[in-house]
Order: C-alpha cells, then sequence, then structure tokens
C-alpha cells in the first residue's frame, strides 16, 4: 500500500519525447497522435525575432494527474475506472462500455480510446507493467534526459518526492476544481 | 506563474500525424509489444541510434525485446535514454529491413534485385573485383571504401585499407566536424574534451544541444549552475533555455568571436600567467587582433549582436571562474569555419581554460591495446587524391567533396571503379546529390553494407544486410577523458533473417578474396615475385599477411575476453559483461536521488593533467599556401543574402538523427516529417500560411514541403530539419515525407580541412 504521486521539475523540460517513447514501449501504447498517454504542452516565446522573450516560453508535460478525487472515476457508470490500492486511477477494461463520460469529465483531455480493448485507457503510473514487477520507478521518470520527474510514495515521509514537496514550491493544475491531484509541477 | 495549456486536444492541433493517424474502424491499430508483469534479467548493451553510444539494459521477453532502459553505470550517458534510444526496438524490428543478400538486375537506382544466397553474393563481388583489380593492375586504390558509424569503422579500415591495401577511405569526418577537431588538435595539439559539468559561464555558438543531443554535454547543461550564452541565427530549444539568448546572422560568430578577443586584449581581461606560459606568437596574434580593430561596434555591424551586449559578455566570461566557449559538434558551416573553430580555442586558451575544470580538458582516457595483424605492402597500390590541394584535411577520413568532384569530373589521377558503403547513406549526407548519383553510376561495382534500404543502399550492385546493434557483439570501447571508462556492446539477439555482423561479412568476404587477389598481386608486384621465389607461395601468403580474414580467427566474444583480460582483469570482464560498463568507481556511484549518480568522486576526476603542450596562435603552414594564419575576417564573409532571397541553414529534430531513422514507426509517430522554418512577419507578405506547401530553389535544385511561419527565425534565413525526403520507395514510412536538405544545398568545400560547408546556400521561395 502506497500512495503514488509525482513531482514535475519542469522548467527542466526541453521536450525531447524519450518520455512519450518510453511509456508508449512500455506499455505497448497504440501509435499515433490520439493516444498518448504523455504529452507536452507549450507556448513559443513571445515577440518578434530579434526580441524574443525566451523567459516567455515554456514546457508543461502532461499526463493523467492521478487525482484523489478523480472526475473520471465518478461519472463512470459501470465502476471501470477505480482507484487500486496505492492511490492509482485505473481502468478495468471488461467493465468499461466506451460511453466516453470520462473523457469529457476529465478536466485535463487525459483519456483516450484503446481501439483494441475498447477501452478509454490512461496513464497507470507503469502499475501492471514495471510497479508489478517491483520495480520503483515509471518508464518516463526513468529514462528522462534531464530527469524531470521524480516518482514515488507520498505517505512515505522518507521518499524523495516528500522530501521534494517539502522542500520546493509547487501547483497543481487547475487546482481550483478540488480533483486534488497527485502530479505536483515544482516551481 | 503562466497558464500554459495542457489540453491533449490543443496539442493536437499542430500534429500533422493527427489526419494519418485518425481512428477510423477500417485501419488496424499499430502498436508496439506491452512489457510483463515477469522478471526478466536484462542485456546490457550500447545503444547506436545516433553517434553518442549511451549505455543501456534491454528486456527480452519469450525472445522478444520489448524494452529498453538506461543504464545506471555508464558516466558518459548519465542514466538516460532519449526517444531514438527507446524507439531503437523499432530499428530491430523495421519491416523494411534489409534481409537477404541482394544483387541488382535492374538499372542501376531502379530499386529491381534478387534475392542470392551469402555464398552467391560474395562470388559475384570477387568475379568483379577481381576483373577490376587486374585491369588496374593491381591497384589497389581503385577500390574506395567509406563507413559513417563509429563503431567497428577502425576494423573495416583495417579490411580494405590495411589489408586490401586501398588509400581511398572517406567518412562522414569532412561532411560533420573535421574543422573543430583539426583546429583544436592544431592549436594545442590534442582534440580535448570539453567538461560542460564543471563550467559556470558557457557560450553556444549555433551547437543545439537540446535537441541534437550529446551526452553528456545535454544532461549536465540542464543540471550545471552556470550561466548559458546562446548565439543562433534560429530560436532553438537551446536558445530558449539559455539565460540569453543572442540572435545573429548566419556565419557571423567569428565577428563575435574576433571581438570577444579584441575586448580581452584591449581591456587586458585575460589571463596573463597561464598567456606568458603556453602561448605561441602571442605578439602577432595581439598585433593582428588590435591592428584590423575588431572592436564591439565593428562586430555589432556585422552580426547583428548589440556592441553593449559583446562588450558585457566578454567581460563576465573573462571574469568567471571556470568560462568555456563551447566548440561544437556537427560544425562545418561556412568558409570560415576552421578560423571560427580556433578563434573559440584561443578564447578559451586566454581564460586559461585549458586543462582545467571548466574548460577544454585532455583528461587521462583508458588506451586499449590495438589487435596486432600483419599488413601486405603493394607497390602498385596508388596514393589518395582527395587531400589535393587541401592544406591539412584528414589523412584517415579524407574529403568527400573533394573527392567526388575528382572522379565525376576524371580529375583524379588514376579511375576509382569500386566502392564499398558501410552504414553511410551518401546519396543523402552530403551537399548536391544529383553529383553523388553521378558518382555511384560511374562506378562498375557498387557494395553496400547496411541495415536499411536506404537511397544509397538501392543505388547498389549488391547489398549485404548487416545485423543491428542490438544483434552483435562488438570491441570494447574506451570512452571518455574526465571521468574514463570502458563499455561493450553486448548481443541482445541473434541475427534476425539472413543479416550478418560486419565481421562475419567481412570474414566471408576475405575467405572468398584473399588468394585470388594474391594470385594477382603476384601478377604485378615485383616485390612480392621476388618473396615467392625465396619463400615459395604459401610462406609469401602467410607471412606477407595477405589473408585478409586474419583479424577474425576468433569471434567477437574470445577476442574481447583476450583483450580485457590481458589489458585488465576478471572484474573488468565480468563488470563489462554483466552491467555493460566498468570504470574504477562503478561499485560505489554515489546516489544522487532521482536516478542521478556521481561517477568519479570530485578529487579523482582528470581535470589537470601533467601535459607538455603550446598554444599556437599563428599557423605557419596556412601562411605558406596563402590562407589566413590567424583568424581573420574578410568582408567576403559579410551576411549578404540577395534581395528577396534566404539563406538556409540545417539542422535536426531531436527525435531524428540524420537519415537513419525517419524510417522507424515510433520516431515517425512523433514526427512524421519536416517542414521550412520561414519568418512568420515576411511569411504573412508572402501570403504563406502555416502547412502551405512551397518551392524552395537554390542554384543546385529544389524541393517542396510545407511552410512553418514563426517568430524564432531571422527574416532573411529558413531553416528545415535534416533526414527526410528520402527518395527511396523501400523506406515504406520514410518515403515521400518531407525534404532532403542535401538536394538543394550547393556542394562547396573549405579548403583548410576540405569540408563542406552547409550553411553558404542563398534559396528562393514560393507558394505553390
Amino acid at each position: 500500500m502506497a500512495r503514488y504521486g509525482m513531482a514535475l521539475d519542469y522548467k527542466n523540460c526541453i521536450n525531447c519525447k524519450a518520455c512519450e517513447v518510453a511509456c508508449k514501449e512500455e506499455n505497448g501504447v497504440e501509435l499515433g497522435a490520439e493516444k498518448h498517454r504523455i504529452w507536452v504542452g507549450g507556448n513559443n516565446p513571445e515577440g518578434q525575432w530579434p526580441l524574443l522573450d525566451i523567459a516567455s516560453a515554456a514546457f508543461l508535460p502532461s499526463q493523467c494527474q492521478q487525482c484523489d478525487e478523480a472526475p473520471c472515476e465518478e461519472v463512470c457508470p459501470t465502476h471501470a475506472t477505480y482507484y487500486d490500492e496505492n492511490g492509482v486511477v485505473r481502468v478495468d477494461a471488461d467493465k468499461c462500455i466506451l460511453c466516453s463520460y470520462c473523457m469529457n469529465a476529465c478536466p485535463y483531455d487525459a483519456r483516450y480510446v484503446d481501439d483494441r480493448t475498447m477501452t478509454v485507457d490512461k496513464c497507470t503510473f507503469c502499475s501492471d507493467t514495471r510497479l508489478a514487477r517491483g520495480e520503483t520507478t515509471t518508464a518516463c521518470q526513468n529514462t528522462c534526459p534531464t530527469k524531470v520527474r521524480t516518482f514515488g510514495d507520498l505517505d512515505d515521509p522518507n521518499s524523495e518526492i516528500s522530501e521534494l514537496l517539502r522542500t520546493r514550491e509547487h501547483f497543481s493544475l487547475k487546482s481550483h476544481l478540488g480533483t486534488n491531484p497527485k502530479l505536483f509541477y515544482l516551481t | 506563474m503562466k497558464i500554459i495549456e495542457t489540453s491533449r486536444r490543443k496539442f493536437l492541433q499542430g500534429s500533422v500525424a493527427l489526419c494519418v493517424y485518425a481512428t477510423s474502424s477500417f485501419s488496424s491499430p499499430i502498436f508496439t509489444t506491452k512489457t510483463s508483469d515477469k522478471k526478466v534479467k536484462d542485456i546490457p548493451y550500447l545503444c547506436n541510434m545516433c553517434r553518442n553510444k549511451c549505455a543501456g539494459f534491454a528486456r527480452v521477453e519469450n525472445g522478444t525485446l520489448t524494452k529498453l532502459n538506461p543504464n545506471q553505470y555508464f558516466p558518459k550517458s548519465r542514466n538516460m535514454l532519449c526517444p531514438k534510444g527507446n524507439a531503437g526496438i523499432q530499428a530491430l524490428y523495421d519491416s523494411d529491413r534489409l534481409k537477404y543478400p541482394l544483387i541488382r538486375i535492374g538499372e542501376r537506382g531502379d530499386g529491381r534485385y534478387k534475392r542470392v544466397t551469402w555464398d552467391e553474393a560474395n562470388e559475384y563481388i570477387k568475379d568483379k573485383l577481381l576483373k577490376i583489380i587486374d585491369e588496374q593492375k593491381d591497384n589497389r586504390s581503385t577500390v574506395a571504401y567509406c563507413n559513417g558509424e563509429g563503431f567497428n569503422k577502425d576494423e573495416y579500415i583495417k579490411f580494405f585499407g590495411s589489408k586490401l591495401g586501398s588509400a581511398n577511405f572517406l567518412d562522414e569526418g569532412s561532411i560533420c566536424l573535421n574543422t573543430k577537431l583539426g583546429a583544436t588538435q592544431l592549436t594545442i595539439g590534442d582534440i580535448g574534451e570539453m567538461d560542460v559539468a564543471g563550467s559556470d559561464y558557457m557560450i553556444i555558438s549555433g551547437a543545439n544541444r537540446y535537441e541534437s543531443l550529446i551526452t553528456p554535454d545535454s544532461v549536465d547543461m540542464i543540471h550545471a549552475k552556470q550561466k548559458l550564452i546562446v548565439l543562433d541565427p534560429r530560436c532553438t530549444m537551446t536558445a530558449i533555455k539559455a539565460d540569453e539568448y543572442l540572435p545573429l546572422h548566419p556565419g557571423t560568430d567569428l565577428a563575435f568571436c574576433l571581438s570577444m578577443i579584441y575586448i580581452a586584449l584591449k581591456e587586458e581581461l585575460y589571463d596573463k600567467a597561464y598567456v606568458k606560459k603556453y602561448f605561441q606568437d602571442f605578439d602577432k596574434l595581439q598585433k593582428h587582433i588590435l591592428k584590423n580593430k575588431y572592436t564591439a561596434q565593428w562586430a555589432e555591424e556585422k552580426s547583428h549582436i548589440s556592441a553593449e551586449k559583446i562588450e558585457r559578455i566578454t567581460r563576465e566570461f573573462f571574469a568567471a571562474s571556470h568560462p568555456l566557449y563551447y566548440l561544437g559538434r556537427r560544425s562545418v558551416w561556412s568558409a570560415n569555419d576552421f578560423q571560427l573553430r580556433r578563434a573559440m580555442v584561443l578564447i578559451n586558451a586566454l581564460a586559461g581554460s585549458i586543462n582545467r575544470k571548466g574548460g577544454i580538458i585532455f583528461g587521462k582516457p583508458f588506451r586499449l591495446k590495438e589487435e596486432e595483424i600483419t599488413e601486405p605492402f603493394y607497390n602498385n597500390a596508388e596514393g589518395r587524391f582527395d587531400l589535393d590541394g587541401i592544406v591539412y584535411g584528414s589523412q584517415k577520413g579524407g574529403s568527400w567533396l573533394n573527392f567526388r568532384e575528382k572522379v565525376i569530373n576524371q580529375t583524379a589521377p588514376y579511375t576509382v571503379k569500386v566502392l564499398f558503403v558501410r552504414k553511410h547513406n551518401i546519396m543523402q549526407n552530403m551537399p548536391n546529390i544529383t553529383k553523388t548519383k553521378k558518382m555511384l553510376t560511374m562506378m562498375d561495382l557498387v557494395v553496400v553494407l547496411d541495415t536499411m534500404p536506404s537511397d544509397t543502399a538501392m543505388m547498389a550492385d549488391v547489398i549485404l544486410p548487416e545485423c543491428t546493434y542490438l544483434e552483435r557483439e562488438d570491441m570494447v570501447v574506451s570512452f571518455n577523458r574526465l571521468e574514463p571508462s570502458l563499455a561493450l556492446r553486448n548481443r541482445v539477439l541473434a541475427p534476425l533473417y539472413e543479416s550478418k555482423t560486419m565481421q562475419d561479412i567481412l570474414k566471408g568476404l576475405g575467405k572468398k578474396l584473399s588468394t585470388p587477389l594474391f594470385e594477382i598481386s603476384s601478377k604485378y608486384d615485383e616485390d612480392l615475385q621476388d618473396a615467392i621465389k625465396e619463400q615459395g607461395k604459401t610462406k609469401a601468403f602467410n607471412e606477407g599477411g595477405y589473408n585478409l580474414a586474419e583479424l577474425y580467427k576468433d569471434d567477437i566474444s574470445t577476442r574481447n575476453k583476450k583483450l580485457i583480460l590481458t589489458q585488465f582483469d576478471e572484474n573488468v570482464y565480468v563488470s563489462l559483461k554483466t552491467k555493460g560498463v566498468w570504470h574504477p568507481y562503478i561499485e560505489n556511484q554515489k546516489n544522487l536521488g532521482n536516478d542521478l549518480y556521481e561517477y568519479y568522486p570530485e578529487d579523482k576526476r582528470f581535470y589537470t593533467v601533467q601535459k607538455k603542450y603550446k598554444v599556437n596562435c599563428f599557423l605557419k603552414k596556412l601562411q605558406k599556401y596563402g590562407f589566413d594564419a590567424m583568424p581573420t575576417w574578410h568582408d567576403r564573409y559579410d551576411f549578404k543574402p540577395a534581395k528577396d532571397s534566404f539563406r538556409v541553414i540545417t539542422g535536426r529534430y531531436v527525435t531524428s538523427t540524420q537519415t537513419a531513422t525517419t524510417n522507424n514507426m515510433m520516431l515517425k509517430d512523433m514526427k512524421e516529417t519536416n517542414r521550412l522554418w520561414i519568418n512568420a512577419q515576411v511569411a504573412k507578405k508572402l501570403e504563406i500560411e502555416e502547412d502551405d506547401y512551397v518551392i524552395v530553389t537554390s542554384s543546385v535544385s529544389s524541393v517542396v514541403l510545407q511552410a512553418y511561419p514563426t517568430n524564432k527565425i531571422a527574416p532573411q534565413v529558413v531553416w528545415f530539419a535534416h533526414g527526410f525526403g528520402a527518395t527511396a520507395q523501400e523506406l515504406t514510412n520514410a518515403f515521400g515525407k518531407g525534404a532532403s536538405d542535401n538536394m538543394i544545398i550547393e556542394d562547396k568545400f573549405e579548403k583548410i580541412y576540405g569540408c563542406a560547408t552547409m550553411h553558404e546556400t542563398d534559396v528562393n521561395i514560393r507558394k505553390l
């Protein structure tokens, strides 16, 4: 039993897409831009060449925010979406009827249709792959060239992520919605 | 805090791939193999998706490679794998791979081949080769050979150069970084290594380290506490991540550097004790720079960077404790490139940033012993001609453009009739593809060893399928100087289809060719005739070293074990086989948290070593040949594209390595095609909108691709990524995607190293 979360030192993100590829290879995610479990949002620098404001450009690695109060779980009519024992928002493929309520409910747009299993799938924190075989990192975190992500147990006060969240300022996305994400962006 | 759009939909808007992969009930989903929840034994390997050679562990489940993960033991790659490294699985399982030996049955380039056995392929090569070498009276240099892959290059040279006797070896150096290597070697007597991690103030000219990843530099830049200044005509990811971005005109970095030197000399900012101890001809440099008045105001006119900034940055640089002017890699942009790199080395030297932390270090790399072979001597083998007219040039890899020019104009001192090509996509990698095609058409025999049906492979007479890096063990390699280590590429899977390792391919060829080639030599070579008279044929053959396959008596595993145990010990061998890496501190690497490690303890790193060297300001040889002996600006370097035309510059996407990766289905999923970066305001005037097709025309040819209007590029400059525009239909993912830069880049080369100058072509743009 753990309560898994992830801290993202997003200013270090260079949008190289190593995390996207690692995620797809590890979890056998379908190809195609619509199917990414991970993506990087971003904006170009403002201004006109040569007067560009490079500080205005930023890149934000995004994926399922692993909400403690997940709207996708709330709206699911068949309870296909559930919290596993580690607090990870998961999907039971057998129960999913592809009604897509979850896709509409998710404020982060983190869910997509897997055409093979006919499931509205999502990031699992590698729960059924890496974590299931006893590893302590997710594919995206492990491969990252600039080590943007820190993954770990939020309930363990000695974990790296707990230490980071104690010592670094951070924010969550769309925190006003009360979804209580377990992804934290370090400032 | 700025709100950044996090929506997947928003992200998709910019994605070309959307329409292609739009969910359709008629198309079957494409996916990769998911890893299981079972523990398996991971196999250490070295990546080969680019030149870096990062270390990783491969996960194989029931004979299928399912995942590649970073290796925490390798100081060089800092426990990471980039997108290309992760996508290596799809290089292995690419359905377009070359699977069997093939012999051409159609016209050259029309793609018609027949499948043959390895023996038939070797027999075909033998017949053609013997006829040609006989006709050429044993001039072995009629066989040219080239290789674009770092690993096994030396063995390839041993086969065709040392053993077969050709002088004509070509590699990627003259279309990549030879000016930088040469400039460093000739100025401080060593090519050195840049200590990015140790630098507290770094200036980068054009090198796009966050989209053209080099380990450990790219990783270290993010974590180092340093001020980063980036000069580039294009606002790259590296520029965005810099502390300060200085947009400038293409080809004017030298003006910036000269001005830095001027200010350092004028204001006496330089390290006087260092200069006194190490500089040769400092007075000449001083006189030259001051006399030419390379002031900040002068450099502003040339480069577009304000004089105030040049002065401030120069002062900051020389006031920093560990400043570094980063020398770059794929460096040959302009005719002034050799002296540009020299100027950078001199700036580092003036700051005393040589052989010390945060500068250009010499370090202490492990020197691996060479395996000894006997090299035959061929009296009738002529020397190389591609360095004629080149002042220095690389004696190893030569000058591609000079070579090609002499072959197609038939001005070489003898005819080159044969070309062996290994992992070198020459149809795409050098300027003016039409000329490369012509050169290949003039050959009587072209043999290509590769994993993919590249544009070059499809011009071959014989195609020999090599296995990928995941299907072979390679000889142990020594890496880096500051934190030296050894790394060994272990075999993950046995070669698929009928592909073979390079060693096995050369072994097969060697067996077939050795005796008949020896017979030809004995016909023309008087010394060999004497030896045969004296010793008899068998002894002359054996002692003369005519067995081309001598190196391959033992397999790689045996050779590796022998080499490592001779020079090191059992622990090192076991470490290399189980961890893929060895360095002296591997057992007690300090975990720095979040998957980062300290490899060598700070006090054990080779920042400063005992070494005798001088800083050479003045190169007499250059003066003798009528070139600048010191970095000098000439008016012809001014950035002046004709009215309404644009300077085209090239580079890469982070998801592709030259042309070798654009067929990879996973990387195609990330970036399917290249688009032309054009200044947004200029595009508006030309009524060019995003994704409009435009035709880009130079004096050489023209290409068509989609436009990407952006504020991130200068008005008179356009850019598109290298690696796209494949013409081989056999590359089903890459064919027809985007445009090839080398189709339109003019084939100019500088005369110091014979390197192609890639950023000297002006183009016109028209909307289609």
